[in-house]
C-alpha cells in the first residue's frame, strides 16, 4: 500500500476480509489474508530499568508505612504476616477507610452492605447524584465515596482521595537508577532523562521514575515473570499490520491497535495459544488506526493518541498513551516483540491504580498515595493551558504478541491518526 | 431394599449369562460361522444415553462406567453382538441404574415421569404400579410387557413397598431391576408368529428400525405402527422410514455411524505431547471429532451430496476452538461451515485433525498408522500388524541428522523386506498427508526439508492429498466399503457369502441414485432381508422378499 491516509473504500474491503468473509490459503500469514498480520498481546507491562544494586532504595507499601508509625511494642506485635489482618484494621480504623458492599453478594470482601436510598436499583450503577446520597446516608464524610471493585462497593480510603492522607507517602523515593527502558520521545536530552539499556541518550520514562523504586514494579519487570503472566487477559491488544508487502523493509503500512472481546487462552503449554480468533470489542473508541514503517525487520508507527484496556478480575481501566509511537520486532518465529512508548494521562493511569482498591494496594505493598503524589510530580507531557500543570507522563510498556486473527463485525475508523491531524487543523 | 435388589441383581446377571451363551457368535479377529448368527445386541454406550434421554427427558443424568464396546472388524455395531455384560459389568449398569432411578422418583421429576400414587381408589398402589410398568416397560424393553411379566412386577413392587415402608421405594427398586434386565440392556430379537417364517416380528422390525436411524428406541407412532401390525406392511413401513428420514433425529443416526464407522469414539483417549503440539488439547481433540461429524451430515444431510465427494469437499465445519489447528480466522461463534480454497491442502475428511490426529503418535506423525486406518477404514482392507520383534529405531530416531524427513526414514526402514510387503499398502497413503503433523497442522517442510506428497494409489501415481481425495472419490472400492460397512452396521454382523449378492446389489442401488446415503440407508431399511432372523440364506431372502411383494400387492 503506498503513503498516504487509509482508503476508507480499501480499508472497509481490507476488514471485511479479515473478518473471515472470504477463505484463506493455510499456509496465508496469520491474520487474515495475504499482507497483513495480526497479533494478540500477551503481556503489556510497565517498563522502566532494575536497579544493579540489590540495596538500592524501595518505596515502602501501606503496611511498612504504618508499621513505622506505630509504637515499637505495638509495631512488634502487628509486625508478623500472621498478623495482617490485624495490622490493617487497626490502619483502617484510625484512618477512617471505609467500603461497604453497594449490593448483598459476594462484592467486596467482608464488607457491609451500604444502606441504599430507594430510587437506587439493584445492580444498576448508581448515577453521582445517588453515589453522593448513598455516602451521606452511610456516614461517609463530606463529599467523599467513589465507586470502586467494578461498581460493586462505594469506598472511601488512601485510594479513592489520596491526597486526604499524605501520611501514607512517608518513606516513599522514585527510582533512582540512570538506565531505563523507553525511547526519546520530545527528541531531547535532558537532565531528568534516562539513558536507554543501549546506550541512547535522552530516554524519556518518568512514569519508570515515579513508580520503578516499588517492589511490585520491580517484579513485574523481570522477563521471568513476564513471561509467565498474562496482563489484561480479559480484553487483550490486538495489533494489526496490514499493507505488508515486505516483512523486512515496508515504508507504509497500516496499523490498528485494537482490543479484543474474546480472553486470552493458554495453550497446552501454558503459553498465549497462537492463531486464535478474536472479535473486536464493540467500543468504537477503541479503534486505534495509524501508518508506520518497517526497517529491518522493525516496525515504527507514528504518534497516536491510544487508548487500550486493562481488564482483569477487579480492574476495568481504559488507558490513553497520547503521541504513543509502537516500535516491534517481527521475530523469526512469527511474533511480535517491542513496546508502547508516549505521555500516559495521569486520569488513565491513575484509575487503575484506584481501581486496584485500597485492600489490593496494601497486599500488592504499594501505597496510593505514593504513586498519586509522585505521578503529579514526575508528569512531562501534554501541559494543561488553563492550569499550567501537566496531565500526562512519559511512559513505556513492553509486549510479547503471538499471531492472531482478528475479527471485526464494522469498519471502524476512531483515534486514527489521520482524523487527529486533521481535527487539529 | 438393598436385599430386594440384591436378589434381583443376582437373578439378572444369571438372565445374562444364559442370553450370552445362547446368543453371542461373533468373535472379534474370526469369521463368524453362518450357523451362528447373532440376533442379540447389548447396547452401546451411545444407545443406552439415547434411550434414557428419549424415555426419562434430557435433565436425567446417566452417570458412571460402562462396559467398554468391542470393535468387530472396526465396527462396534458389529462388537455389540459380540459382547455379554461382566459381573463388575452389571454393578457398574446396577450403579447407573440406581443414579437414573433416583432422578425419577426426584420431587422435580416424579409428577412427569411418574404420574400416579395410591390414592383411595388404589390403596396400595397396584394400578398405579401396573400402569408404570406396562408404559415405561414398552419404551425400555422396545416391546409390551407380557401379563404375567407385569403381575411379577407389580407383586415384586407391592412387596418390596411393605418391606421398605414406601410406595415409592417399592416402585423405584423394580425401575432399577428394569435397567438391569437383559430385555432393556440387549436389543432381543422376537421371531413372527405370523407371516414369512424366519422374520422377526413388527416391534422387533421397530427396534431395528430405530436403531438403524436413529440410534435409540423406537418413538410412539413407531411403537404404534408395530402394534397396528403396519409395519408388516410395505406402504406402511415405508411410511414410517420417510418419517424418519425426515427428522432431524436421522441427523443424530447417521451421526452414530460415522462415528462408529471412523472409530472416531477413540479421540476420547487420544492425548497428545503439549510442548510439541502446544495447540492440541482436549478441548480441541473434542472438537476435532464434532467438526468431522458435522461436516459429513453437513453434506451428507443438508445437502443430499454425493458421499464420494467427503474425500473432495473443501466445506469444514469450524469452531473457534479449531481456529489454531487449522490457522484459519473463525469469524462467529459457534459451529459454523468455512469453506478453504482451491489449491489449499484441506481437501476432504482425510485432512481433518480427527483422524489426522488420532492416527499418529503423541509426538510425531505416523504415515503407517494413517495409512492403514485409511484402509481398513474407508477402504475395508484388513492390514495385519506388525511382529513384535520389528526394529523401529530408525523409524521413531526423528532427529536422525541424515534422514531428516519421515518419508526418508520409512524408506530406511523399508530395506527390510518383511516389513516392506504390509509398509507398501500403508505408506503410500499415508505419506501423501504429511504436510500435517501429528496435531493435524499444516506444514510445508520437516527439519527444512520440503515434505514430499507423492504415491500412488491403485497403481495410479499421485502428487498431494488433494490428487488422492480424487481418486478416492472416483474408486468404486470406497463407496462399495461404505455400502458394507452400512449393513453391517445395520445388521450387527459381518457380510457372510449368502449375503453378498444382497450388498452388490445394494451397491448398485446405491450408485444409480447417485451415492446419496439417506437413499443408500432407506433402501436397506425398506428391505424386507433387513428383519429376517438369522443368517440370511438366498432362499429365504426371496422368499421374504416374495412375501413382501405379495402383501404389497394385495
Amino acid at each position: 500500500m503506498g503513503k498516504g491516509n487509509l482508503c476508507p473504500t480499501l480499508a472497509v474491503a481490507m476488514l471485511g476480509l479479515t473478518a473471515g468473509g472470504t477463505a484463506l490459503a493455510a499456509d496465508a500469514p496469520t491474520g487474515g489474508q495475504p499482507g497483513t498480520r495480526a497479533f494478540v498481546a500477551t503481556g503489556l507491562f510497565l517498563s522502566g530499568g532494575t536497579d544493579a544494586k540489590s540495596d538500592a532504595p524501595r518505596s515502602p507499601g501501606n503496611f511498612e508505612v504504618y508499621l513505622s508509625m506505630l509504637p515499637p511494642a505495638e509495631r512488634a506485635e502487628l509486625s508478623s504476616p500472621g498478623k495482617r489482618r490485624d495490622l490493617q484494621k487497626r490502619m483502617w480504623d484510625q484512618f477512617g477507610f471505609r467500603r461497604l458492599s453497594l449490593w448483598p453478594g459476594d462484592f467486596g470482601g467482608r464488607s457491609q452492605v451500604a444502606k441504599l436510598p430507594p430510587d437506587v436499583k439493584l445492580h444498576q450503577k448508581p448515577t453521582p447524584e445517588q453515589l453522593r446520597a448513598i455516602a451521606a446516608l452511610n456516614g461517609f464524610p463530606k463529599d467523599r465515596g467513589s465507586l470502586a471493585y467494578q461498581n460493586q462497593t462505594i469506598a472511601y480510603s488512601s485510594c479513592t482521595n489520596p491526597y486526604d492522607f499524605p501520611a501514607l507517602a512517608k518513606g516513599y523515593v522514585p527510582y533512582t537508577g540512570k538506565v531505563s527502558y523507553g525511547m526519546n520521545l520530545d527528541g531531547k536530552v535532558g537532565a531528568k532523562d534516562f539513558t536507554g539499556p543501549d546506550g541512547e541518550k535522552g530516554i524519556d520514562n518518568q512514569l519508570w521514575r515515579a513508580i520503578g523504586a516499588y517492589k511490585q514494579s520491580q517484579e513485574m519487570n523481570d522477563p521471568a515473570v513476564r513471561e509467565k503472566v498474562m496482563l489484561s487477559a480479559r480484553a487483550p491488544m490486538l495489533i494489526e499490520v496490514s499493507g505488508i508487502d515486505d516483512t523486512v523493509n515496508d515504508p507504509d503500512v497500516t496499523v490498528r491497535v485494537l482490543t479484543g472481546a474474546d480472553s486470552l487462552v493458554r495453550d497446552g503449554s501454558g503459553k498465549p495459544l497462537a492463531r486464535a480468533s478474536f472479535t473486536l470489542d464493540p467500543d468504537p473508541a477503541l479503534v486505534n488506526v495509524t501508518h508506520g514503517r518497517i526497517v529491518n525487520g522493525v516496525l515504527t508507527t507514528d504518534p497516536i493518541d491510544l487508548r487500550f484496556v486493562f481488564r482483569e478480575q477487579i480492574v476495568d481501566n481504559t488507558r490513553l498513551v497520547r503521541g504513543a509511537v509502537i516500535k516491534a520486532t517481527f521475530t523469526p518465529d512469527g511474533n511480535l516483540d517491542g513496546g508502547v512508548f508516549g505521555y500516559t494521562t495521569l486520569t488513565s493511569f491513575y484509575d487503575m491504580i484506584e481501581q486496584m482498591t485500597q485492600d489490593g494496594a496494601d497486599n500488592v505493598g504499594m501505597s496510593c498515595v505514593g504513586v498519586r503524589m509522585a505521578i503529579d510530580r514526575f508528569a512531562d507531557g501534554y501541559r494543561d493551558p488553563k492550569t499550567g500543570r501537566f496531565t500526562a507522563i512519559s511512559s513505556a510498556m513492553k509486549f510479547h504478541a503471538v499471531p492472531a486473527f482478528v475479527i471485526d463485525p464494522a469498519m471502524r475508523t476512531a483515534n486514527s491518526n489521520s482524523s487527529q491531524m486533521e481535527a487539529a487543523r | 431394599m438393598k436385599r430386594c435388589l440384591s436378589r434381583m441383581v443376582l437373578v439378572t446377571a444369571a438372565g445374562v449369562a444364559g442370553l450370552s451363551i445362547l446368543f453371542s457368535s461373533a468373535s472379534p479377529g474370526k469369521p463368524s460361522p453362518a450357523t451362528a448368527q447373532s440376533s442379540v445386541r447389548r447396547l452401546t454406550e451411545a444407545q443406552y444415553r439415547n434411550v434414557i434421554a428419549d424415555v426419562f427427558g434430557r435433565n436425567v443424568e446417566v452417570v458412571g462406567r460402562f462396559e467398554p464396546d468391542l470393535r468387530v472388524d472396526g465396527l462396534a455395531a458389529v462388537g455389540s453382538s459380540a459382547v455379554s455384560i461382566t459381573p463388575a459389568g452389571l454393578e457398574q449398569y446396577d450403579a447407573i441404574a440406581r443414579h437414573i432411578v433416583a432422578q425419577v422418583f426426584s420431587p422435580d421429576n416424579r409428577a412427569r415421569l411418574v404420574g400416579c400414587a395410591p390414592g383411595p381408589g388404589d390403596p396400595d398402589g397396584a394400578t398405579c404400579a401396573a400402569t408404570f410398568i406396562q408404559q415405561t416397560g414398552l419404551r425400555l424393553f422396545r416391546r409390551p410387557l407380557a401379563p404375567w411379566e407385569v403381575r411379577d412386577d407389580v407383586a415384586q413392587t407391592l412387596g418390596s413397598a411393605r418391606t421398605l415402608g414406601s410406595f415409592d421405594e417399592g416402585l423405584a427398586a423394580t425401575l432399577v431391576g428394569m435397567l438391569t434386565s437383559p430385555s432393556f440392556l440387549f436389543r432381543i430379537d422376537t421371531p413372527a408368529r405370523t407371516g414369512p417364517s424366519g422374520m422377526v416380528d413388527g416391534y422387533s422390525k421397530a427396534s431395528r428400525l430405530s436403531f438403524l436411524l436413529w440410534n435409540t428406541t423406537p418413538d410412539d407412532a413407531l411403537l404404534a405402527a408395530a402394534a397396528s401390525g403396519a409395519l408388516d406392511r410395505p406402504e406402511g413401513l415405508q411410511a414410517q422410514v420417510d418419517r424418519m428420514l425426515a427428522s432431524p433425529r436421522f441427523t443424530d443416526g447417521t451421526r452414530a455411524f460415522f462415528d462408529d464407522f471412523l472409530q472416531l469414539s477413540e479421540i476420547d483417549h487420544l492425548s497428545k505431547d503439549a510442548l510439541i503440539y502446544p495447540a492440541f488439547s482436549t478441548s480441541v481433540a473434542t472438537a476435532t471429532r464434532e467438526q468431522t461429524l458435522r461436516t459429513i451430515t453437513d453434506l451428507l444431510i443438508d445437502h443430499r451430496g454425493d458421499y464420494r465427494d467427503l474425500f473432495t469437499t473443501r466445506r469444514f465445519a469450524m469452531t473457534r476452538a479449531l481456529g489454531p489447528i487449522y490457522d484459519v480466522p473463525v469469524s462467529k461463534p459457534g459451529w459454523s461451515i468455512y469453506e478453504f480454497p482451491e489449491g489449499d491442502p484441506r481437501v476432504g475428511i482425510v485432512t481433518q485433525a480427527s483422524l489426522l490426529a488420532l492416527h499418529a503418535h503423541p509426538g510425531r506423525t505416523s504415515p503407517t498408522l494413517r495409512g492403514k486406518a485409511i484402509r481398513e477404514a474407508l477402504l475395508c482392507q484388513q492390514i495385519p500388524a506388525p511382529p513384535a520383534n520389528v526394529n523401529f529405531a530408525v523409524v521413531q530416531d526423528v532427529n536422525n541428522p541424515t534422514l531428516k524427513t519421515t518419508r526418508q526414514r520409512l524408506e530406511a526402514h523399508l530395506d527390510d523386506e518383511e516389513c516392506a510387503s504390509c509398509h507398501k499398502a500403508t505408506d503410500g497413503i499415508g505419506l501423501s498427508l504429511e504436510q500435517f503433523d501429528g496435531a493435524g497442522q499444516f506444514r510445508r517442510t520437516e527439519h527444512g526439508i520440503p515434505i514430499d506428497v507423492t504415491g500412488k494409489f491403485d497403481k495410479v501415481a499421485f502428487d498431494g492429498v488433494a490428487k488422492l481425495g480424487q481418486l478416492f472419490h472416483d474408486s468404486p472400492r470406497v463407496s462399495e466399503c461404505l455400502v458394507s460397512a452400512v449393513w453391517r452396521y445395520g445388521n450387527g454382523r459381518n457380510v457372510q457369502a449368502g449375503d453378498q449378492s444382497a450388498v452388490d446389489d445394494l451397491h448398485r442401488s446405491f450408485a444409480a441414485h447417485g451415492y446419496r446415503f439417506v437413499d443408500l440407508v432407506r433402501t436397506i431399511a425398506l428391505d424386507p432381508a433387513f428383519y429376517t432372523m438369522g443368517a440370511p440364506a438366498a432362499r429365504s431372502l426371496t422368499a421374504a422378499r416374495t412375501a413382501m411383494s405379495k402383501g404389497k400387492a394385495s
